[in-house]
């Protein structure tokens, strides 16, 4: 570790009209949000240095979440509560703080994430979706051709109820610098068993390290 | 309710962070507390209208009144208006996300005419009727401004009214004027008459037009009592204290220019005869040190942006320019924000303020000379000498620089092939002077010297008024012609589409009979006008045949002094008499000292407030 950097790894929620923010300028929006909150950000030592700001899991435009981690360093020891109540003054509506810590494990520790999906669409008609013994999806490759992979083996069904007209779903997907399924892939998926077109509110619940625990 | 149907097709478009507001910066306001709402529109793109000044000082303006809530507007790109049309969403205001067809004002800011299609393409996709006979209710009243509003009269049909000059005053006037009206349930005739009698507002359905049989006009005549023959354009005689914002909206995208502006000068000294914003924005004034320091610390802290711009017309016309930036590099330096000038002439280029912005920063540099030779550049009173520019080149050359710019316009009065040629030398010459400098002291590498040639286009409101632009032929033979003058690929020259500069040159010097035209030509699909990939000239061209107008009346027709223009019964201050001795000096090719030298007596008065506008 350099001196004069001192990392912090902060929880965010991303909600409301900011779930459309993509993950670039989210980026841009963080970088200014620092800025304004006098929150000194650390620069990269290379040859074209940079604010060291990074969001270790992208979040698909569209999705909520209360989860989401940014690492970045600074070059003042601040304490962890000063940078949530500074950067909280400094952001735009739909991202929030909600903590900020010492980072404990490594970017690459991330393995699984876990969603809520709710739709409008009969349970029965998912149950018999998620139950068939292969779930495939079509993946480009990098020859431009695209290939048939099973996703069933990858998902993690943890609980689906009915309420109204909807049902809610939650759904652990593998999620990291490995295998990474987004879960409107497997919406896609859905769709296309039954026929019809859903438009979901989707909302990652939590981010899990390679011991099933949050990842810290 | 507005907000889910929206939220439900955003995911399905282009940089959907664009269409949903909550920026930071953004004003939201409990609607059942304010009086006046006002929809903001630019009727471009996100990208290209949040990156204009004249919006973010009249929005921070206008929501500093508790009393009022201002909101930004712009034209959704096509994959986000098809989606909006297909189900049912009215164009709406950014921070309310509630269609702007139930707020009190539409406001338009008109900055160049290719955006008067999408002018009625929003007001339709708002669904308010395109024509101002059409809305009998006292709201929306449907306004217009900015540079544009100099000629509105292609527009007039569908305007309620034009604000003329400098916004900072008169919006407020206008706004607690309706609020008035509205509370005490007076209807639109009532209001438009009062607010007709405000100074610098314009309602273009209390005049009346006729014509000669030859098609020019001859006359424009009120058609109410109490209205004014002429209407005066508004300046802010108080430069140096009129309202800033402290704030910007930070837009989550990437914009055109994404960083903080700070306006240090208004109007122009210089003169030059083609130039509309050296005429229109007179007089010249500035603001002090002090302001310019306090706007450029309040604006990077609020935003968080880490770089700043100083805009004007004229930036190294500043009186105490060098004071200036050597005072604000010291804080730029210190925050880490990088400091940029855009509009530093040549010929007050000196190596004390090179210096100065190198050491923050090195972009590309750019000159426009505008015109090939001395003799030309006379005409049109651009006081730059080749020496002048050879001298800035080769100091920025000894300061690293490779690349140089330069804007020329082709097509202006009394130009010939000598003129073209003229183009070529200098850019040969600039060549040149880089390999005479030794490799030792020069910057690495090649150089490269780019030509950029936009077709002259003549403006009311400037000496060139009167004359008459080139035709399609003449344009391609010059440009021809310059090809065949360049020696070297180090040099490389571009244009602009012609069909572009003519549609531009119709609408500028046009009339209301344009009104229908503008109205085909969007009903025939034309908008976005002043993107190449979505203008369809044929469609343009078809539309004035159609309708039978022939753009060239109004672009290509040289017109008398005698003459009685479409924009005659409005006062931008500056006289008639001055632009016609101008247009004569132009033909003498002498030229006319700026306003710092002497004072030329172009009308302005010394009460606006002009720095040299002192009387002597």
């Amino acid at each position: 570790m350099e001196e004069n950097r001192f990392d912090r790894r902060i929880t965010f929620s991303k909600y409301d009209r900011a779930v459309f923010i993509s993950h670039l300028d989210l980026m841009r929006t963080m970088q200014r949000a620092f800025k304004r909150a006098d929150l000194p950000i650390w620069y990269t030592q290379g040859f074209n240095p940079h604010a060291y700001i990074m969001f270790p899991l992208a979040l698909s435009l569209g999705i909520s979440s209360d989860v989401e981690i940014m690492d970045a360093s600074l070059t003042e020891d601040i304490t962890c509560d000063d940078v949530t109540k500074r950067l909280n003054s400094a952001l735009p509506t739909g991202l929030k703080i909600i903590k900020t810590a010492l980072p404990v494990n490594k970017h690459t520790a991330i393995k699984k994430a876990e969603y809520e999906i709710i739709l409008s669409a009969a349970q029965r008609d998912f149950n018999e979706f998620i139950s068939r013994e292969k779930i495939e999806i079509k993946k480009k490759t990098k020859k431009s051709s695209e290939k048939l992979i099973d996703i069933k083996p990858d998902i993690e069904l943890l609980g689906i109820n009915t309420k109204d007209e909807e049902i809610s779903i939650c759904v652990r997907l593998p999620a990291g610098c490995g295998l990474n399924i987004n879960p409107s892939v497997l919406l896609e998926a859905f769709s296309e068993f039954t026929g019809k077109v859903y438009t979901a509110k989707i909302s990652r619940t939590r981010i899990l390290d390679n011991n099933g625990e949050e990842y810290r | 309710m507005y907000k889910e149907k929206i939220e439900k097709i955003l995911p399905s478009v282009q940089k959907p962070a664009r269409y949903i507001g909550g920026e930071h910066g953004s004003v939201v306001k409990d609607k059942n507390k304010v009086s006046v709402r006002f929809a903001f529109c630019f009727p471009d793109t996100y990208d290209v209208g949040m990156s204009h000044l004249g919006m973010k000082i009249l929005y921070g303006l206008k929501n500093a009144v508790e009393d009022y809530w201002c909101e930004r507007v712009f034209q959704p790109e096509p994959d986000y208006e098809q989606k909006m049309r297909e189900e049912g969403i009215l164009l709406y205001g950014l921070e309310s996300l509630e269609p702007i067809k139930d707020f009190d004002f539409i406001g338009f800011t008109l900055q160049y005419e290719l955006s008067y299609t999408n002018v009625l393409n929003m007001l339709d996709l708002a669904g308010v009727p395109l024509h101002a006979r059409d809305r009998k209710d006292l709201s929306p009243i449907v306004v217009g401004g900015g540079p544009c509003v100099c000629n509105p009269e292609p527009l007039a049909d569908f305007f309620d009214l034009f604000i003329l000059g400098e916004g900072e005053k008169v919006n407020l006037e206008l706004m607690e004027l309706y609020k008035a009206m509205k509370q005490k349930g007076a209807g639109k005739e009532e209001f438009l008459l009062s607010a007709a009698k405000i100074e610098g507002v314009y309602v273009p359905g209390f005049y009346d037009f006729e014509y000669n049989s030859d098609g020019t006009v001859r006359s424009c005549i009120p058609n109410r009592n109490g209205v004014p023959k002429s209407v005066k354009k508004r300046v802010i005689e108080d430069y140096d204290k009129v309202y800033y914002p402290d704030n910007f909206v930070v837009p989550f995208t990437k914009i055109v220019h994404d960083r903080a502006v700070v306006e240090v000068l208004r109007g122009c000294i210089r003169g030059c005869r083609f130039c509309q914003a050296g005429f229109i924005y007179r007089p010249f004034r500035e603001k002090s040190i002090d302001t310019i320091k306090r706007n450029t610390e309040d604006l990077c802290k609020s935003t968080g942006y880490e770089e700043v711009s100083l805009s004007s017309l004229s930036t190294s016309d500043h009186t105490q320019i060098n004071e200036l930036l050597s005072e604000l590099v010291d804080y730029t330096k210190e925050e880490q924000i990088s400091l940029s000038l855009p509009s530093l002439r040549v010929d007050n280029f000196s190596e004390d303020v090179l210096e100065k912005i190198s050491t923050v920063r090195k972009s590309g540099l750019t000159f426009a000379p505008e015109a090939g030779t001395q003799r030309l550049r006379d005409v049109i009173n651009k006081n730059v000498s080749e020496e002048e520019i050879m001298r800035s080149c080769k100091i920025a050359f000894e300061g690293g620089y490779t690349s140089v710019k330069l804007y020329f316009m082709l097509g202006l009065p009394t130009e010939t092939m000598e003129d073209i040629e003229g183009m070529a030398d200098t850019a040969h010459k600039i060549i040149d002077l880089f390999y005479s400098i030794p490799k030792e002291k020069r910057g690495k590498g090649s150089v490269s010297v780019s030509i950029s040639c936009a077709t002259f286009v003549p403006k009311p409101f400037t000496p060139f008024e009167f004359e008459p632009q080139a035709t399609r032929q003449e344009i391609i033979d010059k440009q021809e012609h310059l090809i065949s003058c360049l020696k070297t690929r180090k040099i490389k020259a571009s244009w602009h589409d012609y069909n572009v500069s003519l549609l531009e040159a119709a609408l500028a010097r046009g009339d209301r009979r344009l009104g229908a035209v503008i109205e085909e030509a969007w009903r025939r699909g034309c908008k976005m006008d002043s993107w190449d990939e979505y203008f369809k000239p044929d469609v343009w061209w078809r539309t004035f045949d159609d309708l039978d107008i022939d753009p060239e009346f109004y672009a290509c027709r040289k017109r008398d002094y005698s003459e009685v223009f479409a924009w005659d019964h409005l006062d931008y201050m500056v006289s008639k008499s001055f632009f016609i001795r101008e247009n004569k000096l132009a033909y003498q090719a002498k030229t006319t000292p700026n306003c710092k030298e002497k004072c030329s007596g172009c009308g302005i008065k010394k009460e606006c407030g002009g720095v040299y506008c002192g009387g002597k």
